[in-house]
């Protein structure tokens, strides 16, 4: 298939778009972290500022706007997040490993049915497989009277685990199913020939030969409970996992902090991604090592074994990667230079629009109101955010004064 | 340490298919036994129920003349090569072999002694940590062979183990396997569809057929005796005359056919009578050109279509009157050049080197 | 019962300590995760909503209310429908298949450029830049295209700062957001199905097609489309699911005046305290789902197990 240059040309300008559209959000997104004006925004820019990784700030109007360190909310989301994960993945890979080894012994005519009951759950819209959980459970608890039931039925936790254990599961289940394809049983018939029971041709057969899927199929489960929300939402009842704390900010009003929060999502996001496909690298270059040895010890003749020296060369990715370290010091310089970072800065900028925002409040004439918001300020913390900007068309006209 | 393997009765059924029926037979202890058939026979299904991954529906299995029913195959004194080896490709080599001892709780040290003695007994020592993608064919076909021994098992059943390997490393793993079986002196039971495996490596062999048992024997008495026109063209080659029987004279039978009549042996468990529809057999090997002074039982005019060159012998396809098939082998030594597509010619074969048998199908049809 | 659902006997074959496992932890999904929920919601669906004090008691009866209430509204309201809650469905489903057909669309060049065009080490670096955004939380980045679209965001503050208009545009309340951020949050579940697809394709069959002269646009709609059937129908049964299905986008980009149908069932939940009336709506949606892939199915003649691999 060799299209016209023309249709080329056009192919190459639709995945520019494409791509721009996928990442354009997100990198404009990072962007904003380091903004340091209240509303993630770019072309206002007031000062380059880390403040929404660190502590946030105090608003001109005493507002304290929590950065990513200060805000316990979204720690103890986090934390919550971090334990539904732990729960999920102990539920959900033994019952994903489990169904998946069945399938492979219920009787043909059954595994078309068996097989449709194991992927309902992806097919059921998240909020319904939340809230079945929820309502199901209300009445264990109910029945239950007081005590344990009736307190594990009603924790938002220990629900939100067995929620998405229910789809996350089958997941689980394909990833297994997966590597199950390609398992040659004559292994397991082998083992038992040779005197293991089946208890140790599971044990010592399948589970390491399922290893790679067990690893993986561990890290999609935490990772697809860690960002859930449509079903977290509804059976985390009264407590806060990560992305319930984040819709909560985003629906209060949308803030810097947030941005910072996603950025360092990303970087972890890729961080990971990368040491994932060293790892994977280093292992098939480490086989093909060892399939080189055995083939040259088999060569009769040396002509193989003969090394060939490499000419010096930078690998592409490290120019890379000096370039964009030129452009960043340059960057940074011009604006240090043109004093857009540091305290001075932020602080310069913060004294305009207290100013701005004092003349403005003067001329409403509410001065109690002013006093009482400046003097509450130091107390701060997001209760008091929460309360001030309940409604979101109020923050957004706050963020007009930027 | 070797034991009998003995089936009585055996019969497996999957639904109303018999992939085996009514099989009785007795390998001795410390034999080289060789159930031979096509693929599909049933020769696996029986290979199976020796070591106890399928229950025969009906009939016994008995290991040293103890029942074997209800007992599962990591209980059973048997150890099965598989035709695709089965080798644990996350394991070494040594792991490989010391793996039924790991399984029976046998200590570090131990697994790792007989691991090294039986990997000296595959002419693979030193080689213990090596990954199995790491070796070569014929060495895992060995390591499979080790694997299988490390518990000193009482009957080895090979299921077909050699297939997989290409002709030169076939023919050296024939004669390795028959070494090893001398060595460890234990009851080997192999199964093939490959017939000159079957007869260079056996004492004995089974030869099958969908499901049954056609003929066990030694394997010269099957080659030249053969119990039904199955056998007489599955193992070997076997030119096939068909005809009716029109005399008896004592053990040897007259068969009259289209193109001729011609006098052969009877089995004695195959008597024949006048009148009965029956196959005469001749091997291309037992058809002579005459020459002056010989004198055969029986002639036979050809008409020579083709001829093919393999080595030491020269086969020829000839046809006769009646437009059936013949093929004849001439060893190279004796000068053939004067017969070419084309000529007739006269051939003559020995009444004591042919064999008449009851019509039935062919291994060939 | 072995010999029934099983092809060797169940116990024999995996040993009693893990066949036990297996058993507990298949009946603990199926049963315990899977269906005694979706039966009690089922179940609530059609109870009055009274307080949990009350359960079991006169109040407690079965009724259709909470459906009727769905098609034809309050029972003081004068209107013959309820057109609130039938609009946002209605607008719900529509949306949702114009999003379905949109990342279609937008995919199809993209996976078959991947598969079948650019060279092996290209593809690689394209796959890899799409799986990256899909691991970002899709809150976050709802958020990203909320940064974008904020009536002070970043595309007004440029568009007005340069001079191009007076006054922002107001994408957030035209939903036009929620529209590019439901197409946004779901687009790789259309692009890997379909680039599968096309990738197994057999190369010499487009070039067969070219060869005998078949035209680019036939030679796709002929050749390429017929085969990445399974991963076209796949990619739109996910998408439309998902978006039929989302909250989070809708929660963070949708105006504050209109509804996508999960906030509608998150609000009779978690604002009315309705559970029953909740549990229904969710009924109605469910349905909506298992009649959407039914159709899929029946249509374009697939299995379930091609859909979801």
């Amino acid at each position: 298939m060799r299209p016209s240059y023309f249709i080329n040309f056009m192919m190459g300008i639709y995945i520019f778009i494409f791509f721009a559209y996928l990442f354009g959000p997100l990198i404009i997104m990072s962007i904003t972290a380091f903004n340091s004006a209240e509303f993630p925004s770019i072309t206002p820019w007031e000062c380059f500022s880390f403040r929404w990784f660190n502590e946030g700030k105090i608003a001109y109007d005493g507002q304290h706007l929590a950065g990513l360190l200060s805000d316990w909310r979204l720690h103890d989301g986090i934390i919550s997040s971090l334990i539904i994960g732990a729960g999920v993945v102990t539920l959900s890979v033994p019952i994903g490993m489990a169904a998946a080894i069945v399938l492979t012994q219920v009787r043909s005519q059954l595994r078309d049915i068996y097989y449709s009951i194991s992927i309902m759950p992806v097919l059921f819209p998240g909020v319904i497989i939340g809230i079945s959980t929820v309502v199901l459970w209300d009445r264990i608890a109910g029945l239950g009277g007081e005590g344990f039931i009736a307190d594990i039925g009603r924790n938002g936790i220990f629900l939100t685990i067995l929620a998405q254990t229910c789809f996350i599961s089958t997941y689980c289940f394909l990833i297994f199913v997966a590597r199950l394809q390609r398992f040659d049983q004559t292994q397991e018939e082998a083992a038992l020939d040779l005197g293991a029971s089946q208890t140790q041709v599971f044990f010592k057969i399948l589970v390491p030969y399922l290893s790679p899927a067990i690893a993986s199929a561990a890290v999609i489960a935490f990772l697809f409970s860690f960002e859930n929300y449509n079903t977290t939402v509804f059976s985390i009842l009264s407590d806060q996992t990560l992305t319930t704390v984040i819709a909560s900010k985003v629906r209060l009003g949308i803030s810097p902090a947030l941005s910072a929060l996603a950025l360092t999502i990303i970087a972890l996001t890729i961080i990971a991604a990368v040491t994932y496909e060293v790892l994977r690298r280093r292992a098939e270059k480490r086989y093909a090592e060892s399939q080189e040895k055995f083939v040259k010890e088999k060569a009769a003749d040396n002509r193989i074994n003969k090394k060939y020296k490499a000419g010096f060369k930078i690998p592409k990715g490290i120019a890379a990667i000096l370039l964009i370290v030129v452009f960043a010091t340059y960057g940074a310089t011009q604006v240090v230079k043109n004093d857009l970072y540091g305290q001075s800065c932020i602080d310069a900028a913060d004294k305009e629009k207290k100013s701005k925002f004092l003349e403005q409040l003067q001329t409403l004439e509410s001065n109690e109101l002013t006093d009482e918001e400046l003097s509450g300020g130091s107390l701060g913390g997001n209760q008091d955010y929460g309360d001030i900007f309940g409604d979101p068309s109020l923050f957004q006209d706050f963020g007009g004064f930027d | 340490m070797s034991a009998d393997v003995e089936l009585s009765d055996v019969s497996v059924t999957f639904g109303s298919f018999y992939a085996a029926k009514n099989v009785n037979v007795k390998v001795n202890g410390g034999e080289f036994f060789s159930f031979l058939g096509p693929s599909g026979c049933g020769k696996t299904t029986l290979l199976r129920a020796i070591s106890g991954f399928q229950e025969p529906s009906e009939g016994k299995v008995l290991i040293d003349n103890k029942d074997m029913s209800g007992i599962g195959p990591n209980k059973r004194p048997t150890a099965l090569i598989f035709q695709n080896l089965a080798l644990f490709p996350l394991m070494s080599v040594s792991e490989n072999i010391a793996f039924s001892l790991e399984v029976r709780g046998v200590s570090k040290e131990e697994r790792k002694k007989r691991a090294d003695e039986l990997l000296e007994l595959i002419a693979l020592e030193g080689q213990g940590d090596k990954k199995v993608h790491q070796l070569s064919g014929g060495q895992k076909q060995r390591v499979a062979i080790a694997r299988a021994l490390a518990v000193e098992p009482k009957v080895l059943l090979l299921d077909e183990p050699l297939s997989a390997l290409d002709l030169k490393l076939r023919q050296r793993m024939r004669t390795e396997l028959r070494e090893i079986q001398k060595r460890v002196n234990i009851t080997f039971i192999y199964i093939t569809h490959d017939q000159g495996e079957a007869l260079t490596m056996s004492d004995r062999i089974a030869v099958m057929n969908e499901g049954e048992l056609e003929q066990i024997g030694k394997c010269d008495e099957v080659y030249n005796n053969p119990l039904t026109p199955f056998v007489a063209t599955f193992v070997g080659e076997n030119n096939p005359l068909y005809g009716k029987v029109t005399g008896i004279e004592g053990d040897k039978a007259k068969i009259e056919t289209a193109d001729g009549q011609y006098l052969a042996t009877m089995n004695e468990s195959k008597k024949l009578n006048i009148g009965d529809e029956s196959i005469a057999f001749v091997r291309p090997e037992s058809l002579f050109i005459p020459r002056d002074g010989d004198n055969f039982d029986n002639k036979i005019d050809v008409n020579i279509e083709s001829f093919e060159f393999e080595g030491n012998l020269k086969n020829f396809y000839a046809s006769l009157k009646s437009g059936a098939k013949i093929k004849f082998s001439v060893p190279n030594a004796i000068d053939t050049s004067s017969i070419t597509s084309g000529s007739s010619i006269v051939l003559g074969f020995e009444s004591s080197k042919s064999v008449i048998l009851p019509k039935a199908s062919l291994a060939i049809d | 019962m072995n010999n029934f659902l099983f092809t060797q006997p169940f116990f024999k074959k995996n040993g009693k300590a893990v066949a036990i496992y297996f058993l507990v932890a298949i009946i603990f999904w199926f049963v315990f995760l899977v269906i005694i929920p979706q039966f009690y919601m089922l179940d609530l669906s059609f109870r009055t909503n009274v307080p949990p004090l009350a359960r079991g008691g006169p109040e407690d009866y079965y009724t259709f209310e909470h459906y009727s209430h769905f098609i034809f509204g309050s029972k003081t309201a004068t209107d013959a429908f309820n057109f609130v809650d039938l609009g946002v469905f209605g607008r719900t489903i529509f949306v949702s298949m114009l999003v379905t057909i949109a990342n279609l669309l937008f995919c199809y060049p993209i996976a078959f450029y991947i598969a079948k065009i650019a060279n092996p080490s290209t593809a690689r670096l394209l796959i890899v830049s799409l799986i990256i955004p899909f691991w970002i939380n899709e809150l976050l980045r709802s958020f990203a295209l909320r940064i974008l679209f904020a009536n002070e965001g970043v595309i007004n503050n440029f568009l007005t700062g340069v001079g191009l208009l007076d006054q922002g545009i107001l994408f957030i309340t035209y939903d036009i957001g929620l529209y590019t951020g439901l197409i946004y949050a779901y687009i790789l579940l259309m692009m890997f199905p379909l680039y599968n697809a096309i990738e197994s394709l057999d190369i010499n069959q487009i070039e067969a097609a070219k060869d005998l002269g078949s035209s680019s646009f036939r030679t796709h709609w002929r050749i390429v489309i017929p085969h990445a059937k399974p991963g076209i129908v796949s990619g739109c049964t996910m998408v439309f699911m998902l978006t039929v299905g989302a909250l989070a986008t809708p929660v963070v980009l949708s105006s504050p005046n209109t509804l996508w149908f999960p906030q509608l069932i998150y609000q009779w939940f978690n604002m009315n305290d309705n559970w029953s009336r909740g549990s229904a709506y969710s009924i109605i949606l469910l349905i909506v789902s298992v009649i959407f892939v039914l159709t899929m199915m029946r249509i374009f003649k697939v299995r379930i197990g091609e859909i979801i691999k």
